[in-house]
């Protein structure tokens, strides 16, 4: 869901960045497959919303009907009241919603400008270095918010690693403990998304539109001014996704929000069920108010683009042309991409790798700054009990390995649902539930699934799952799946049904027609795909922190412990070897496929470029 | 090249439906194919054309009815072969070639249920390569290859197949007017030349007209006629076939007579005194509103001066290469187009206009079909 980052495509965009599937064409509508039966296909979709209802129907629903009737549940005497929405809207909850909101608009709009201005010079222009930055976007993808928050405090709180290399920076580190640092921290997060979805639409507009404008007398600022509302579908969504992201997002809350005392929604859910007695109404109405939330923006974004077309892909498309800037503006630009990315990524990185080397970091030292791997050390011989890294991150990498496999088996199958062109009631209804539930944060579906897991129907008469790894994986895969699925869709669906009919006219059964005409096409995808569930799955906090099981860890959850307990350098160090960690499964995943996949299959799908 | 023995496979169809939801695509169609025959089926976009071939590959299942190829029920009440084991091949509109696969690998495909062994394989696609004149692309991928090269591909992966029944999807709507002439050649010599069966479709009937043995013609759903070329162009069986195989001009009749066997003598409102002799599809009613539909092929051109035909006007000439195609007009806001004639007549000239009976026919319109212009 929002707190994973595969919600970026939706069906407006519908390449991902990186991962476009296939010389394609829709030129009909997709076939149905020779074999389907109508009582093949009640039973495909019958299973499927067996999973979807247990997975994420059941837990969410259940745990948002006690935000107005708590007796449904045992929770209350009333099976219909509003107190707890009153509750909700008062006193520290109510000033958290009000907080996410404003924050999430900053971010989204600020990360959208910036974004625009990103993809224009990266793909329009000839600023150096095109493909680091867009690897940039990629690594910014993938470093979860309370990394970066936690970066960024080591840099530049007193006796931190901005002083320690003589940066006297940190007079800044009140000013970041505080709205201005939640707002920096939530719009470098929300930065790829609006990237990625602007970045395909930029690729699709041709230079035909600027030419058209041009050879009719417009100057250069009334060529943007006509050229830029044909973005405008994509510039919306990355508005509406960037606002969903920030709302649900549990890192920056958990982390920068609670110590700076702004208090932000998804932290007052979490504090409503953690604090004791759990208050399970009062979060479910901030649930509630979380996923509401997100329908304005979304509204908005269709209203805007309603009775207008900005379809403007087609096979007369021309590659667009790329501005050229002179060598002194070249230079200049890229030097202020370079402080995009500094900004977004290289002081929070550089912040924590120095950081995690200070010895008592963040502690005056009369004798002076010494730097040390005794953070490094301190992990293996952990300084407080059974919490060494060895173990949690053991731990979450097979729950990345579980979950992404898992993820990624269930978003082909309803992905290839989704990209089928002939769909019926069901696929719209699995499309549209899947669009909505992108938008469900990670917390609340923790809070759901320890809602509904450990109601005594389910434990005592169905299955026990509650304190268990499998309700964690259970609810990591619910987390992952929807926007795991709308990322496959979009690919899937370019892949022309008759690639697999001609195999099975000329001779292949349905496994080698799978293997050998299908798989290649949409093996990067799934790659992808995995890699992209796999990273968010280790570093994932709100669903870890509500649900892991005693004496099972995820590394996110042991590193937070870590912080609280006032040992910085340790969680630093532990979080810079998961960083590292992470970027080292990328890079043997992706280095295996380039190694053992045919060259055939490694000519597909790179943005289009050679397809 | 490699030698190969191919039997032709037969095809009957048998009171074919099938529906998606409501929707009506295929409507009891019966046709026959026989082994060796190159068979069009000729329509219009949503006629049920790509409909009908995709139940022959087995793409789809037909709701009702039987199919049959090489005498084998391949579907029916009960019975449905998989595409894989119907023995066919098909060239696909939009060539579905894999585009992880190189040329020499896309062809090899369907040599996997051969008996062939690798070098016999490798012989084989080869031999096509340089059949369909793209050996030197062996190693290339369908990306690095133009529209038309691409489609020698998809058709040499066709031919590879050594079976007895090869569909084409309307396989030259993407290439551009040269290449479809230049490919439509290669498909025809080449199918032939390996001797086998061919169902084809398309909606350009001088494409169907040039390949065809038989021609099936649909429309909603329904096989309207069937026949050979000359049948189909001569014996239009109604309005809509005559309208969807080419005409130069079509008017209400204001008034019609027997004339003969089969023949009418057929007054227009706008000549009244020159009455044109037209072939009936079927016998008229009096009281019938038929009309005249006319061929190109009938219409001939004379100065004013002439004694025959009735009046017209030159609205438009076109310069074709081997003569003249006119646009006339002949009566309040009727005209005829395509009107061939060795020597230009300039727009705006005054002529005359007669028509050859072969190339006409009058009918009752009692059929509305959507026919591309």
């Amino acid at each position: 869901m929002t707190s994973t980052s595969t919600s970026l495509v939706t069906r407006d965009t519908a390449t991902l960045p990186g991962v476009a599937v296939s010389p394609s064409s829709a030129t009909r509508p997709a076939p149905t497959s020779p074999a389907r039966r109508w009582p093949t296909l009640a039973w495909g979709s019958l299973a499927i919303w067996v999973v979807l209802g247990l997975l994420i129907v059941a837990p969410v629903v259940s745990f948002l009907l006690l935000a107005t009737s708590p007796r449904l549940f045992q929770q209350g005497s009333s099976y219909f009241t509003l107190r707890y929405v009153r509750e909700a809207l008062s006193g520290t909850t109510g000033r958290g919603l009000f907080d996410s909101l404003w924050v999430s608009v900053v971010a989204a709009v600020s990360s959208t400008g910036i974004a625009t201005l990103v993809a224009w010079l990266v793909q329009r222009t000839n600023v150096y270095g095109r493909r680091v930055w867009g690897l940039l976007m990629w690594l910014l993808l993938l470093v979860p918010t309370w990394m970066m928050t936690l970066g960024w405090g080591d840099l530049l709180q007193p006796y931190g690693a901005a002083s320690t290399v003589g940066l006297p920076v940190s007079w800044l580190y009140g000013e970041f403990f505080g709205p201005l640092g939640i707002v920096i921290v939530l719009t470098t997060a929300a930065l790829p998304f609006a990237y990625f979805i602007v970045s395909a639409a930029l690729r699709g507009l041709g230079s035909e539109f600027e030419d058209a404008a041009r050879i009719h007398g417009a100057g250069r600022l009334r060529t943007v001014r006509t050229v830029l509302p044909i973005l405008a579908p994509a510039l919306w969504s990355a508005v509406a996704i960037g606002f969903a992201e920030t709302m649900s997002d549990f890192g920056v809350a958990f982390t920068l929000g609670y110590h700076a005392n702004f208090p932000m929604a998804t932290y007052t859910l979490f504090a409503a069920i953690s604090n004791f007695p759990a208050n399970f109404s009062v979060a479910a109405v901030i649930a509630v108010l979380l996923i509401v939330a997100t329908i304005p923006p979304i509204v908005l974004q269709s209203r805007a683009t309603r009775r207008r077309s900005y379809a403007v892909l087609s096979g007369r498309t021309r590659t667009p042309r790329r501005r050229e800037f002179g060598p002194m503006a070249r230079v200049g630009v890229t030097v202020g991409l370079g402080a995009v990315f500094l900004v977004a990524l290289g002081a929070p990185v550089l912040g924590a790798v120095v950081g995690s080397f200070v010895r008592n970091l963040g502690i005056y030292a009369p004798a002076g700054v010494h730097f040390t791997t005794a953070s490094y050390a301190a992990i293996l011989h952990p300084t407080i009990a059974d919490k060494s890294i060895g173990a949690p991150l053991v731990l979450s990498n097979q729950l990345g390995i579980v979950v992404a496999t898992a993820t990624g088996v269930l978003a082909y199958v309803l992905g290839r649902r989704l990209g089928a062109g002939r769909g019926g009631w069901g696929q719209r209804v699995t499309d549209v539930f899947l669009l909505g539930t992108v938008a469900i944060p990670g917390v609340v579906l923790g809070v759901g699934y320890i809602f509904f897991y450990n109601l005594s129907a389910i434990s005592s008469h169905l299955i026990n799952l509650y304190q268990t790894l499998p309700l964690l994986m259970l609810a990591l895969t619910a987390n992952a799946l929807p926007g795991q699925t709308r990322f496959m869709a979009g690919p899937l669906a370019q892949v022309q049904p008759s690639l697999a009919e001609a195999a099975r006219v000329h001779g292949a059964g349905r496994w080698r027609t799978w293997r050998s005409a299908q798989l290649p096409l949409v093996a990067r995808v799934l790659v992808w795909g995995w890699l992209l569930t796999f990273t968010k799955t280790i570093a994932e906090l709100a669903i870890s922190q509500v649900l892991y099981p005693p004496s099972h860890e995820p590394v996110s959850v042991t590193i937070q412990a870590y912080l609280g307990n006032y040992q910085l350098g340790t969680g630093t160090a532990m979080t810079v070897l998961t960083l590292l960690e992470m970027l080292a499964v990328i890079g043997v995943v992706l280095g295996l496929f380039r190694l053992l996949a045919p060259r055939g299959w490694r000519r597909i799908g790179w943005s289009g470029v050679r397809t | 090249m490699t030698a190969t023995t191919v039997s032709a496979s037969s095809v009957a169809v048998s009171g074919v439906r099938k529906q998606f939801g409501a929707k009506v695509a295929l409507d009891d169609v019966t046709l026959d194919a026989g082994a060796g025959t190159f068979l069009v089926l000729l329509g219009p976009s949503g006629s049920g054309k790509t409909t009908l071939l995709r139940c022959l590959a087995g793409i789809e299942r037909p709701s009702a009815g039987s199919i049959e190829i090489g005498g084998r029920v391949v579907a029916g009440p009960g019975a449905f072969v998989g595409p894989e084991r119907r023995d066919l091949a098909m060239v696909f509109q939009d060539y579905a070639l894999w585009p992880h696969l190189t040329v020499a690998r896309n062809v090899a495909f369907p040599l996997a249920r051969s008996t062939r062994g690798r070098e016999g394989r490798a012989a084989r696609v080869g031999d096509l390569l340089e059949r369909v004149g793209i050996a030197h692309l062996a190693d290339r991928y369908p990306n690095e290859l133009s529209g038309g090269e691409q489609q020698r591909v998809a058709l040499a992966r066709a031919l590879a197949a050594d079976v007895g029944l090869i569909l084409f999807d309307e396989p030259l709507s993407n290439l551009d007017a040269d290449r479809r002439e230049q490919l439509r050649v290669e498909i025809a010599t080449l199918t032939r030349a390996a001797g086998v069966t061919a169902v084809y479709i398309t909606h350009d009937q001088s494409e169907a007209f040039a390949l065809a043995d038989q021609i099936g013609v649909l429309n909603h759903g329904r096989l309207v006629q069937c026949g050979s070329p000359e049948e189909i162009y001569r014996q239009p069986a109604s309005a809509f076939v005559a309208r969807f195989t080419g005409l130069a001009g079509e008017f209400p009749a204001a008034a019609f007579e027997p004339d003969g066997p089969g023949l009418y003598r057929v007054t227009l409102s706008f000549a009244p005194d020159v009455p044109v002799r037209a072939h009936a599809v079927a016998p008229l009613a009096a009281d019938d509103a038929a009309h005249l539909f006319v061929r190109s092929a009938g219409v001939v051109l004379h100065p004013v001066t002439s004694p025959e035909g009735v009046p017209g006007l030159v609205r438009d000439v076109a310069f074709t290469g081997r003569g003249y195609e006119h646009v006339v007009e002949v009566g309040a806001g009727a005209a005829l187009t395509k009107v061939f004639a060795a020597q230009r007549h300039e727009r705006g000239r005054a002529v005359r206009v007669s028509f050859s009976p072969d190339a006409c026919f009058v009918m009752r319109d009692t059929e509305s079909g959507e026919v591309p212009s």
